[in-house]
Formats: structure tokens, sequence, C-alpha cells
């Protein structure tokens, strides 16, 4: 049948166009990214200039940028990569293993109390952050929340919507008589929770886990307001900081400070592509 | 010591005397206020609003020494350039508010004067030498305290303007300035330098324009109404021309193009220091860095064209006035007003702030030897008058300058007569409508 | 169905455990959100400094809002980004994936390429890309500060670099659950790839699609970071009587420029504008979860 071999390979010949087209498309993708990095290195004043010139020795700066960027604005650079590390792992943790407990709890008893609270949580989904700004944030300066050691609480309080609903979804999707085996078996609810049911989710707290890292590593209006940003920058508000103020801007350095910013970002993505994706696809389904 | 007895005497005798004072009505430091004076120091703490950010560096430093030697502990923090009032009322309402922050001009008065404690008659009132700086609120209460003062102008190269075959002691108004920045600026090729170097219009930047040069019409405004000793609920723009006049000079004969003002990027400073200008607008704090490399550099006023500038003065006046928070416990407010009293009286301390600041109103605190602040005398002990730091009326400031500024951004892509209106309406207009928020 | 007595009994036993499974995020939710917005509501509702002075004034706030015309046309402009947004995004997005679906090489590649930009937080991005636009606006001597309709697109573009793999990967797997025997059956029947698009791919993935058009809705509605990096309300409108209208700012920014200007007046107003941005954005909300529970029942 040459008719249908002549189909096939002008559907091929379209895939490879396709893929041509793609490729391209990738690479422009890419760009600003490559943007970032080639002006990490370049002096100052190129920065402006030559924004997408090459390097050449008159504008390579090598590590200077760098040197200059983890110290420039009054506030070392890796104090806040360490506190937007703390607070993101901690905050995550919390948010996984309270909520997680709280769903498996709401599934199961199913009273009234935990009915408002499960509609509360759907609520507080829909409620966009400037709503409770300023509220917020001088409620949990008044219970000393303005710490990266205590501010997981408010992470915890106010990502505690989409994690639940989330959680109670997948619960609701395990069948009751697991349980049931177990506690013939002489297991107490907290043991059953943690040794039968948390197992269970381990997709699904995948899933959460990558989505609550990604919102709060890049957070930037929450602690901004919440934290005592004199004391205590994470890596977003350090970088409005310097774009914003301290005398003349040194956009080598800050490019330099972005491009420190971003490689774990992409590292964390690469490494963990396969969760982040599923997890993605999972939390738009269910959010 | 006989350096400060001319400074204050300059002080005394000028126009300062009127500067940015509300009402004050020159009470002299006799009232009640012994809450200050007492000494249980030992136990409170110190966290100062700091709203410089040019001498965060410094402060931080002295607060860590003053913390080593005494015990005490001492939190210095600094707002974002433009971000001050926003930071200031953000921290008041925490349970740890600062003790000791910035009131610096009458607005701020109006604002925060109920959260500060009468410094009339306290430790760091008697220490000080002036009256000129201080800030009154309608009750008469002292509500703040100016800690330095500074000037601020046209920075110039001389060695370059003479290199280019002038005199910058010949630069006595707009039509001299204007005929050295032009011929500079057109045989800037051959000269291997230019006229202006611009500041750029970003956050940490625009004040030279929004702020400083706004001043050359705010201040003669202010002289023809006889001097504001508050913030007039309007004004008319009667000197924009002579801004315009200014700012269309500094824009035109520079180093870079207008439009790329916008987004920043420059070093008008690195540029002038590289001997790349001959020009440039600055202030007295800028001392330190230029005349590490322009030995000689020298301020002259602000020439905008207007009638009768041959015998103007500097800019001089300030923004840093402290004040000292009531609401904080009184262990907090003494271990404050001793770590003021460190700041001006302490040799090492003191000449540290000196020479971040230029000169300190206090009788025990070490002499400066800022030559634009020496430049300011100078003109003044030539029967020059100062012009007065009358920006600091500006209401509603961050929100005003904001406006101005994309204004500018605006006329320097399209330098046209809408665009110039523009300006001025948000200049004229925009001050009217700033009153009125923050006066309801 | 009905529960047996043994998950009662399982339940009973649980229940006694409530402070252990609900009290450390009932106790955090109460203070992370509950207790800020019933204060929220209160405080549009009072004059307001700091929390401490507030003074109760009625709807007045409610008023000013509403006919601030800062505030009417950061509502404008931010419909008009949210829509223009979420057109762009999603027809792009659904063409990205419905062509990654297709056998081609390097599909994978692709897909990682795309969803990159999504990891990167929205001040971070929108310095990038204020450093791109300067660089290419600079040679045309003009800058994205300056320029209200620059800003937009920039914006836009902005918005679309960071969601359009993000919407593709739902669209992914919207596609990849569109029936085989269903192509397969339109194939055979001789219906040209057009149509097979849009009478068997498109009706098929309209949950996905109906996802991402609220996701994007909202997500345009409630953009902050990247507004604010990029050009910050610039350039401004200088009204004849002084006033500003920030032509390239949206609601969020509008909202929080508010809140943080010196004015002793603004606080309350800005918290009512901020409740009324609330009932915007919860309407989007519950219309997409009401719309979602509708479907679900009905499959």
């Amino acid at each position: 049948m040459p008719e249908r071999i002549k189909t096939l390979a002008s559907k091929h010949r379209g895939l490879v166009v396709v893929s041509v087209i793609m490729a391209i498309v990738c690479v422009i993708w890419v760009l600003p990214v490559a943007a970032v990095i080639l002006n990490a290195f370049k002096w100052n004043t190129f920065v402006k200039t030559d924004t997408f010139a090459l390097w050449n020795a008159e504008n390579f700066a090598g590590w200077s940028n760098f040197i200059t960027g983890v110290t420039f604005g009054n506030y070392n650079f890796w104090l806040a990569a360490w506190y937007s590390t703390f607070i993101t792992i901690v905050s995550t943790f919390l948010i996984l293993l309270f909520c997680s407990m709280a769903a498996w709890y709401i599934t199961r008893v199913d009273s009234i109390w935990c009915k408002i609270i499960y509609y509360l949580c759907i609520f507080s989904m829909v409620v966009p952050f400037q709503m409770v700004m300023f509220t917020l944030s001088s409620t949990a300066d008044q219970l000393k929340l303005n710490t990266p050691w205590t501010i997981p609480i408010v992470y915890l309080g106010f990502g505690a919507g989409l994690a639940i609903f989330m959680f109670v979804g997948f619960v609701k999707s395990i069948p009751v008589e697991i349980e049931e085996a177990a506690s013939i078996d002489g297991c107490g609810p907290v043991r059953t929770f943690f040794f039968v049911v948390l197992p269970m989710l381990r997709s699904t707290l995948i899933s959460v886990g990558i989505l609550e890292i990604m919102w709060v590593w890049n957070d930037y209006l929450l602690p901004v307001l919440v934290l005592d940003i004199n004391q205590y920058r994470t890596i977003p508000i350090h970088i409005q900081y310097l774009k914003g103020s301290y005398g003349t801007v040194d956009l080598g350095a800050t490019m330099a400070l972005i491009l420190m910013a971003i490689i774990p970002v992409i590292v964390f993505y690469l490494a963990c592509q396969k969760y982040i994706i599923a997890g993605v696809a999972a939390g738009a389904v269910k959010g | 010591m006989s350096t400060k007895l001319t400074r204050r005497a300059f002080l005394g005798a000028t126009g300062l005397a009127s500067l940015s004072l509300a009402a004050c009505g020159g009470q002299p430091s006799s009232s009640s206020g012994d809450s200050g004076e007492q000494t249980a120091s030992g136990k409170g703490s110190v966290y100062w609003l700091n709203f410089k950010p040019e001498i965060d560096e410094t402060l931080q430093s002295l607060a860590k020494s003053y913390t080593d030697q005494k015990g005490v502990p001492v939190k210095v923090v600094t707002a974002a350039s433009g971000t001050y009032d926003q930071t200031l009322t953000s921290e008041m309402d925490k349970s740890e508010p600062p003790t000791l922050f910035v009131i610096g001009n009458q607005a701020a008065v109006k604002t925060w004067g109920d959260y500060a404690i009468d410094l009339s008659g306290t430790k760091i009132d008697e220490e000080c030498n002036t009256d000129d700086f201080n800030l009154y609120d309608a009750d008469g209460k002292l509500v703040s305290q100016g800690y330095c003062y500074e000037c601020f102008g046209i920075i110039a190269n001389p060695d370059l303007i003479t290199k280019a075959g002038h005199d910058v002691n010949q630069i006595t108004d707009f039509d001299t300035l204007k005929t050295v920045v032009e011929d500079i600026h057109s045989r800037a090729g051959d000269l291997g330098f230019d006229g202006f170097a611009p500041a750029d219009m970003d956050d940490s930047n625009s004040w030279i324009y929004t702020g400083h040069l706004a001043n050359l019409d705010y201040y003669y405004e202010s002289r023809d109404a006889g001097g504001w000793k508050e913030t007039p609920a309007t004004i008319t723009g009667q000197y924009l021309p002579n801004y315009k006049n200014l700012y269309d000079l500094i824009i035109n004969n520079s180093t870079v193009a207008p439009n790329t003002l916008a987004t920043g990027g420059h070093d008008p400073q690195t540029t002038f220091i590289d001997g790349k200008t001959a020009f440039m607008l600055q202030g007295s704090w800028s001392y330190p860095d230029v005349s590490a490399k322009v030995a000689d550099a020298q301020m002259i006023p602000y020439y905008g064209g207007v009638e009768g500038e041959q015998n103007a003065g500097l800019n001089s006046g300030t923004e840093n006035c402290w004040a000292v928070n009531n609401k904080v416990s009184e262990d907090d407010q003494n271990a404050t007003m001793d770590f003021m009293v460190w700041l001006v009286t302490d040799p090492d301390a003191s000449k540290q702030m000196v020479a971040q600041l230029g000169t300190m109103p206090f009788t025990n605190s070490q002499p400066g030897d800022n030559t634009f602040l020496n430049d300011a005398e100078e003109l003044n002990s030539a029967d020059k008058y100062t012009m007065t730091w009358d920006f600091n009326y500006q209401p509603n400031v961050d929100e005003y300058r904001k406006a101005l500024v994309s204004a500018l951004n605006q006329y320097d892509s399209d330098p046209s007569d809408a665009n110039w209106s523009s300006f001025q309406t948000a200049f004229v207009e925009g001050w009217a409508k700033n009153y009125q928020a923050v006066n309801g | 169905m009905a529960k047996s007595l043994k998950a009662n009994s399982i339940r009973s036993a649980t229940r006694r455990w409530f402070w252990l499974f609900l009290g450390p995020v009932v106790a955090a939710f109460i203070i992370g959100f509950v207790w800020p917005f019933i204060q929220g509501i209160y405080l549009s509702f009072c004059n307001f400094r700091i929390t401490a002075d507030a003074e109760f004034v009625g709807i007045d706030n409610y008023g000013r809002a509403l006919s601030d015309p800062a505030f009417q046309y950061s509502f404008w402009y931010t419909a008009l980004t949210a829509i223009v947004s979420l057109v762009i995004i999603n027809v792009l997005a659904f063409t990205v994936a419905y062509l990654l679906t297709k056998k081609i090489r390097g599909a994978n590649l692709f897909r990682t390429v795309f969803f990159m930009p999504n990891l990167i937080g929205g001040i971070v991005l929108g310095y990038i890309w204020s450093m791109i636009f300067d660089g290419i606006l600079s040679a045309y001597n003009t800058s994205i500060l300056l320029d209200t309709t620059l800003g937009f697109w920039g914006l836009i573009i902005v918005m679309c670099w960071q969601q359009i793999g993000y919407m593709m990967i739902i669209y992914i797997a919207g596609l990849q659950a569109v029936p085989a025997d269903m192509l397969e059956a339109a194939e055979i029947d001789g219906a040209t790839s057009m149509q097979t698009l849009f009478k068997v791919t498109i009706p098929n993935v309209m949950p996905s699609i109906t996802i991402c058009v609220f996701l994007s809705l909202t997500n345009g509605f409630k953009l902050f970071d990247q507004n604010l990096a990029l050009t910050g309300g610039q350039p401004y409108i200088i009204q004849p009587d002084g006033s500003t209208i920030n032509t390239t700012q949206m609601l969020a920014l509008t909202i929080y420029n508010t809140f943080y200007t010196s004015s002793t007046a603004s606080r309350g107003t800005a918290q009512a504008m901020a409740v009324i941005f609330f009932v915007l954005v919860a309407g989007l909300g519950l219309a997409q979860l009401a719309y979602t529970r509708k479907r679900e029942v009905q499959q």
C-alpha cells in the first residue's frame, strides 16, 4: 500500500520538524538562565551595556562578583541561604507530619468538628495572602514567631489547607479494612497511623512535600512581613533588598547571587524531576 | 575648641536657625526632664532604627564595641532606602520596638511625636551645643534632636575645570555654570572628561533629584513666604523653571544618555572620582570617598538662574534627628540615653561618627575635617545665604517622590513640554494631594 | 455503605487522640489563618495605624477603597493581565503538551526544560527578566519602566515563561488519559488530525482545561512578586489633581502599597481593599471547586 507508506513517511517527516522546532524553543527557554550565568561573571558596568555579549578579556570578572555578592548589602548571603534552607526543610516536615495525621483523623473520625476543620481548610485555600498579611505579621510578632526557628509554625498554619485537602483525598481511597486488621493485631491508633497508614501515603507525601518545598523556598511576602527582617532574611528577601537599596546597585554581584540562589533549585529539580512532575500533576488535579 | 566656636557662631548667625523648626520658638532646654535623668542603667537594651544606609557599617561596629565595653546590648537596624517610614511603622507595632529612632522632619513629628519622650534637659540635650537642628511639636516638646548636619550642592573638580581653561571660582551663577559645563561637554572627546556624572533614577539614587534638587524650588518658595514653619498645604512651583535649567544642564551634558537613567546601573560617584567628569551632585557625606582621589574637590551651590543667586550658599541642614521611644521601658530609655551620650562624648566613638557624618553639634564630640562642610562655612562667612533643607517638609515623602521619579523618567526619555508639565503636576498638585492624604 | 462495628470501635479509640492528631494543626491554623482572618475582617471597618489603636468607623473604608481611582485602575489592569495571560499560557501550554505526547524525539528533555522556570521564585524571576528587558530595550533607548505597554507585555512574557511548563504538565496528564481506542477509531473512520483534535482529544481533556483555566486565572489575579520585581508599578500617570495611577500595578501590589504608605487614613482602606480582593479571588476559587465537584458527581 504505497498510499499508507507515503502518509507514514510524511507523518515521520512532520515529527522531525516538530522535534526541531521544539529544540529551538527549548534553547530560547533556557536563554534567560544562560544570561544569568553570562552576567554573573561580568563586571558590573558591562551587565547593563553589554548584557548579551559573550565573555571577553575586558568584561570577564571571574569569581569576583561572587566574592562581592556574598558580603555586599550589609548582609551575609550564607546566612540568608541557611535560614532559607532551615525554614524550608522544617516547615515542609511539620506540614507533612501534622497534616497527614490530621487528615487521617478527620477522615476516620468524621465528627462534626472534623467536618468544620476540613471545610475551613478548603476555605483557607482560596484566601489570598493580602487578606491576612497585616494581621498575620502582627500576630506572629506578638507570639514571637518572627524568627526562622519559629516561623515554620506560621507556614504550618497557612499551608495546612492545601496539604490536608490533598491528604484527605488520598486517605479516603485507603480501605479501612487494613486498619481494622492492624487493630485486631493489637495496634492502637498511633501505631496504626505511623506503621500502617503513613507508609501507604508515601507517594502523596512526596507530592505534597514537593509543592510545599517549592512554595516555602520561593516565598517572599510572608517571610518579609513575618520575620524580623533586620536580623533574618531569606534568599528572596535578600535579593529584593539588594535591588532596592544601599547605594549603587552592583548588577554583576546581584546576578552572581541570583545564580547561587537558583543553582540549588535546578539541582533539586534535576534530581527529583520524576517526583516533581508527578507531584505537580497530582496537586493540580486535586487542588 | 575654636573650630566649634566658629561653627556655633556661624550656625547662630545665619538663617539656619529657621531650619525646619516648626513652632519651636527657640525654647531653651530647661523644662522638666527628670525621666531621662535617672541612671538606673545596666538593665535595659538599645535598639536603634537607623535610616541612613551609608552609615550602617560604622554604627554596627560602634554598637558592637559599646556592647563589648559596657555589656549593654545594642541592636542597630537600617531600613532600606525609601522604606524608612514603612519599616518604622511595622517595627513600632512589634513587641520590641526601636528605643531610638529618627524623626527627621515636621511631617514625622506629626506622625510619631506622640511616641517620643521629651528630650529637654536630658543628658543628651545638655551635651548639645545648638538648638538649630532640634524639632519641637506643637506643645513645645523637644521631640527629636539633630545629631549631625550636612550640606549638599554641586561637587566640582577644580583641576579638570582649569584644564578646560576655566576657573571654578568664576562660577557664580547659572549662566557661568552653564558656559563652563556646556563648553566641557562639547569638547569632552578632546578633553577626556565630560560635564556631569548624573545620578540614576533607581530607588537608591533618585533622591538626588526628588529631594535635593527639588530643594531649589522649595527653598526659594519658603524664603518668599518668610520661611516655612510647617508643611504648607500647597506649593506653587514658582521656581520650577530654575529646577529645569539645572536639571537639563545636568542630564544633557553628561556621560550617559538621559533615557538610560531610569534603570540605573551607572556609578556617578566613581565616574567623578576617576576624573571622568568635572561635576556631580552630592553631599558632604561623600567627602571621605571623594577626597581620597580628588583631594581639592570643592562644593558649589545649586544655581538655577534665580535672581540674586550669586549670593547663594550651600544647602545645609539635617534629617538626622534622634528621638527616644516613650513606649519602651524606662530601663531601655535610660540605656538608650547612655548610648547616645557615649556616641557623642567618647573620643573614639565620636571620632568615627564625625568621620561619617561630617560634624556633630555636641560640645564634647571630636571636630570634623570635612572640606565640604568647611566650604559651607566659608560661603556663609562671606555673607551668602544658606539654602535651608525645606525638602524636609515634603508630605508623605516616599509616595510623593515615587511620582516625581516616574514623571522624570518620562521626561528623560522624551523631553517634551507635555512631559515636563506632567512633572510639574506631580511636583505641585502631588504635594497638595499627599498633604491631604497625610493630614486628612 | 454501612460502617462495620469494628470501624466504629476504631473510631472511638482514635477519637481520644484528638490532641495528638489534630492539636498541632488546629493550633497553628488558628494562629496562621483563622485569627488573622477574623482580625482582618474587623480591621477593614476600622481606622488604624497599628493594630493596637484600631477605632471602629463602619463601612467608610469600603467606600474609599471602591472610589479610589488607583484601585479601580489596578482592578481592570489585573483583569486584563489575568485574561490575556490565561489565553496565551493555555494555548501555548496545550500546544506544547499536544506535540510532546506525539512520539517525538527528546520529548522528555523538552518537558524537563519547559517546566524548569516554574521552580524559580517570583522575585528572582522578575530580576532575571528585568536584566534581559533592559539589555534588549536599551538598544532602542527605552526601558520597561518607561512604557506601560512594554511593562504589560513584559509581565505577560514572564508569566508565560514561568507557567507554561506547569500547565503543560497538567495537559500532558490529561492527554495521556485520552482512551487510545477512541483515537484509533477516529483514525480508522478517516478523520483528519484536526478533526481528531477537536472532536475527540479536546472534549476528553476538558477537565484539564478547566483546571488550567482556573489556575491561570487565579494565578493572574494574585500575582505579586513578579509585578513588584519587574516594574513595581512604573510608569505612573500623573493626574491633574496630583495623585498618581501606577499604570502597571496589579491589585495585590496596590493593596501592599496602600498598606505601607505613611498616611494614617490609608491602612483601613488597604484592609478593605484586601477584603474586596479576597471576595474576588475566593469567588473564582469556589467557582472552580463547585465546577470540579459537579464534574466528579457526573462521572
